[in-house]
């Protein structure tokens, strides 16, 4: 049924569909309308589900790795500080193989204290083990939610589905909001691998040696391999019941074009917008939106880039005293290529500056009358400041 | 696509089915949490040292009769006390700063009338029989009081009531409106049936003491102030003037004599409210006279209160200078006052003002301004002077060669004349005849001071007893040890009251009763200060998981083979019922 949601509504309607047991969150704004509806949802019983109100993000995680570890499905929604504070407990998902899904809205981190757009703070978290899924608009919220579950199930690692600040959490949009007799036919009921039970006591994470740590990381490692494998497995059941599909990567006019944009979360929409008026002046231009960060899809990446002449990467994220964190990924998949195009990184949007479709098209005239990247990261529409004396 | 390795869906994980408790983490603890209840500020205020933070605790738990039996183990006459107690109690309740102080006093009357009306019988800490007996002389607050804990403590008691009921001020001083027959009857047929023996109507001479002391083992003399002190002013013996005390014993004996117009009633004590409340409702108006500021007044404030609320006037600073009769009327001449410095007791201390003087005239004049003992052998001889005589806080014990040990108590010897420390004295008598009985004079001073609460001055039958309150520290809870998270703003009950046109016509009781569900949820806002109510904050936020329960949950202790020290359990107490110490410390 169709529906008028915000993005932050979505992710609620996806973990309402998906039957979660347990819900824990700890309120940050631009997250907090996601738990909210939730926390109503389990108050006047549309959901079946316990809502741990908890004093902090990082008990917060511990809680749900303690309710996932006895066998039931999970959710909790977070940004900014808030997953920085969860980040030691990331770590311990990823390696107690626990498929929780987040929510995580991207917000700047402070200081300046900042509340709007901005992909560092999940891209930081980006070597914990988690899969990340960034999304473009309110149904692929929805749709990406409900399929992390799967996903994650399948391969027993945590999955967040990341969204943009105010621009899609706090976007009304039309949203087709699924029968809950068809997400049952997509996602099963959670069949976790182990449980704790009382009923047969032992302890999970004892102490591990050097012995045998090593395999335990491979084996995560392993699994991030089969979550690319099978991802589109997943898409595909996903689109039989319910006739949509996203990919891993999406190519938006890329066969022809000899200048590809690499975009991810809502930047990809302004940037569809751009091309429409680029192709209108006959320039080749094309985009490659990444959905799938972790595991990053290598082989996607190298495939539709490969064809390409230049490639520019917009980050609205850095990673300071190296480059953008898209850019970094793209120029690592790419390296090993013979041939491969020069990545062009530009820095555009941080704490959540609009990035205008006038913005990419100055971006592409540079870049375009550019042979080579003059610096790794450029960034653009700095203003002149005022310095404290 | 490269086979899916991880997928087998066989986790490489590790997991253990070894105890770890061969870890003992124990010995990483350099901090030591411990149960130590404490002592609650309530409990310290009140004269009688009652375990307040428990009784509330009780009550919450609906054990309405163990909580009455906790109070009768310090005090037995909750149901006087629940009415006419100032309850000191509720001025030291820390809850005063979070947003209002428990009302004790209401939870108090609660228990007292639920045990009459259930006919409850106490099962308390009886001693086994001394084969001594004690002659107690008045039947007061004082006198009942000592025989109760005597009783206890395994005495056979008698007491000697002149009166034609047992009671004394409790009976003939207090108006029916704050005490009731009824209640005061309740509460001396339960002193009875526990085995004090009430002898009324059977006054004791000077002569008959004298042989009381060869015929009993220890006498109690609790005989009160019951003469008024008359005006020392021209024409105060004249017509139309009565002593205030007189007028009170007169309604409680049952006279039904009108007073139209307008009385005056001279003094700013309980009896000068008593007195002039009881003028109201037999038809007349009331002026008190009083020669302090109305804030000086030693009337307890509530009573001054709910004495203006039925009409009386207050006049104050104005000094009575003389009394002249009129026609059946008198005009009372009254010298204004000002306030010039304080006194030694804090008070505002008063001068004649330059004022010329006030004349009023009113009906019939009524002296409040004090009261002394009624015959020259009640007042006990000067502490200190021979050996014989020891000051007790409460009490005057005197052990010469006149025969047995005699204890002087009640308003003869309490600095505040009142029933509640007039009970404290009582039982201060009870103990001290028992450790003069069982280890000696020698033994007093220490014994009587291991027996404080919080350092005092209110002693503990059950801490004398070595009841379980022995093991308490004398540590008083502030409210800044109080965890106020855990603890949620609560509107205190508000006392349902007889309507002021319903109190102008009868005396009887203003204050209602209130429901088992009002008592239950007036006594959650309790903190408990210092002790511990099971709530199990502790058990729950013990990350090492050491807090041990015992099955029926009473009993908690901390393992320390795995305790290391964290503090929460301490912290998350809300009561200050746990300590945390550096290891190692003594």
């Amino acid at each position: 049924m169709k529906k008028v949601l915000e993005g932050s509504q979505a992710v609620a309607e996806a973990v309402r569909l998906a039957k979660v047991q347990v819900i824990s969150a700890y309120p940050i704004t631009p997250q907090t309308h996601i738990v909210e509806l939730l926390s109503d949802y389990v108050t006047t019983g549309k959901m079946n589900a316990k809502y741990l109100r908890v004093e902090s993000e990082h008990s917060c995680m511990a809680a749900l790795i303690g309710a996932q570890s006895a066998g039931v499905r999970t959710f909790t929604a977070t940004c900014s500080q808030g997953l920085a504070l969860m980040h030691e407990l990331l770590h311990w998902a990823s390696g107690a193989r626990l498929p929780i899904v987040m929510g995580e809205v991207n917000r700047a981190l402070a200081p300046g204290w900042n509340i709007w757009s901005d992909q560092t703070d999940s891209l930081a978290q980006r070597d914990t083990g988690w899969m990340q899924i960034y999304c473009e608009d309110s149904q692929e919220v929805l749709d990406s939610t409900i399929m992390a579950y799967r996903l994650a199930e399948r391969v027993n690692l945590p999955a967040m589905v990341v969204l943009d600040a105010f621009f899609l959490s706090h976007t009304y949009e039309p949203v087709d909001v699924p029968e809950q007799e068809e997400v049952d036919r997509f996602l099963p009921p959670y069949n976790p691998v182990f449980i704790l039970d009382p009923k047969h006591p032992y302890s999970l994470s004892p102490l591990v040696t050097p012995n045998a740590y090593l395999e335990m990381r491979h084996d995560i490692a392993l699994a991030m391999e089969d979550a690319l494998a099978i991802f589109d497995e997943v898409e595909g059941e996903f689109a039989r019941i319910l006739g949509r599909r996203y990919g891993m990567v999406e190519e938006i006019d890329c066969d022809d074009a000899d200048i590809v944009f690499v975009t991810s979360g809502t930047v990809t929409s302004t940037a569809r917008l751009a091309l429409e008026e680029l192709r209108a002046r006959g320039e080749k231009v094309g985009a490659l939106k990444i959905k799938l960060f972790r595991p990053f899809p290598v082989e996607a990446v190298r495939r539709v880039l490969g064809k390409a002449r230049k490639v520019i990467v917009v980050d609205r994220n850095f990673s300071f005293g190296a480059s953008g964190i898209f850019a970094q990924e793209v120029r690592a998949a790419l390296c090993n290529s013979p041939g491969h195009p020069p990545v062009f990184g530009y820095i555009a949007g941080l704490g959540g500056r609009d990035i205008t479709t006038q913005m990419l098209s100055n971006i592409y005239f540079e870049v375009k009358k550019s042979e080579a990247p003059r610096r790794e990261s450029v960034w653009v529409g700095l203003q002149e400041v005022n310095r404290a004396t | 696509m490269e086979t899916p390795t991880a997928l087998q869906n066989i986790l490489y994980m590790p997991r253990t089915s070894t105890t770890t408790e061969s870890n003992k983490t124990g010995s990483w603890r350099f901090l030591r949490p411990r149960y130590e209840e404490k002592t609650s500020p309530c409990s310290v205020a009140c004269p009688a040292g009652e375990d307040i933070a428990r009784i509330e605790m009780l009550i919450t738990q609906g054990a309405f009769k163990e909580a009455w039996e906790t109070i009768l183990l310090e005090n037995p006459l909750p149901g006087v006390c629940g009415r006419v107690c100032y309850h000191p109690c509720e001025g030291r309740c820390n809850r005063r700063e979070f947003d209002a102080a428990v009302a004790i006093h209401t939870m108090e009357r609660f228990l007292a009338d639920a045990a009459a009306r259930n006919e409850t019988k106490p099962a308390l800490p009886l001693q086994p029989a001394t084969g001594r007996r004690i002659a107690i002389i008045g039947s007061g607050p004082a006198g009942l009081s000592a025989a109760w804990f005597l009783n206890i403590l395994g005495y056979e008691t008698e007491i000697f009531e002149a009166m034609p009921a047992a009671g004394g001020m409790l009976r003939w001083g207090i108006p029916a409106y704050r005490l009731p027959e009824a209640v005061l009857n309740a509460e001396i047929a339960r002193i009875e049936a526990q085995g004090v023996r009430i002898r009324t109507g059977e006054a004791v001479s000077a002569t008959r003491f004298e042989e009381m002391l060869k015929s009993y083992d220890a006498l109690f003399i609790g005989c009160g102030y019951w003469r008024d002190r008359p005006l020392d002013i021209p024409g105060a013996a004249g017509p139309g003037v009565e002593d205030g005390i007189s007028f009170l014993r007169e309604i409680r004996g049952g006279v039904k004599r009108d007073v139209p117009g307008v009385s005056a009633v001279i003094g700013g004590g309980n009896t000068a409210i008593d007195v002039a409340r009881s003028i109201v409702r037999r038809g007349g108006k009331a002026v008190i006279v009083y020669r302090r500021r109305r804030e000086d007044m030693p009337a307890f404030t509530e009573e001054v209160q709910s004495a203006g609320e039925e009409g009386v006037e207050i006049r104050e600073l104005l000094a009575p200078v003389r009394i002249d009769a009129a026609g059946g009327d008198c005009v009372l001449t009254l010298q204004p006052m000002a306030i010039a410095g304080q006194d030694r007791d804090g008070r505002g201390k008063i001068v004649a003002a330059a004022d010329a003087p006030v004349m009023i005239t009113v009906q019939r004049i009524f002296t409040a301004t004090g009261a002394g003992a009624a015959a020259p052998w009640h007042t006990p001889p000067v502490p200190g002077a021979p050996e014989a005589i020891r000051g007790l806080s409460h009490c005057v014990l005197v052990q010469d060669d006149r025969g047995a040990p005699v204890v002087y108590g009640g308003d003869l010897t309490t600095a505040d004349k009142n029933v509640t420390q007039a009970i404290a004295s009582g039982k201060q008598a009870a103990l001290a005849l028992d450790i003069l009985f069982r280890h000696g004079a020698g033994a007093m001073r220490d014994r009587l001071a291991s027996c404080l609460v919080g350092g005092g001055p209110s002693l503990s039958l059950e801490i004398y007893l070595n009841g379980p309150r022995r093991e308490r520290n004398a540590h008083i809870v502030a409210y800044e040890e109080i965890n106020a998270d855990y603890f949620q703003y609560e509107p205190r009950v508000v006392q349902p009251r007889l309507l002021i046109e319903e109190r102008h016509s009868s005396f009887d009781e203003i204050d209602l009763k209130i429901s088992a569900h009002t008592a239950m949820r007036e006594a959650g806002r309790c903190f408990n200060c210092g002790i511990c109510n099971g709530c199990d904050n502790c058990y729950l936020f013990c990350p090492d998981v050491s807090i041990l329960r015992s099955r029926d949950m009473t009993d908690r202790h901390i393992d320390y083979d795995y305790c290391k020290g964290c503090g929460l359990c301490v912290v998350e107490c809300p009561r200050n019922a746990m300590t945390l110490d550096e290891e190692g410390t003594p």
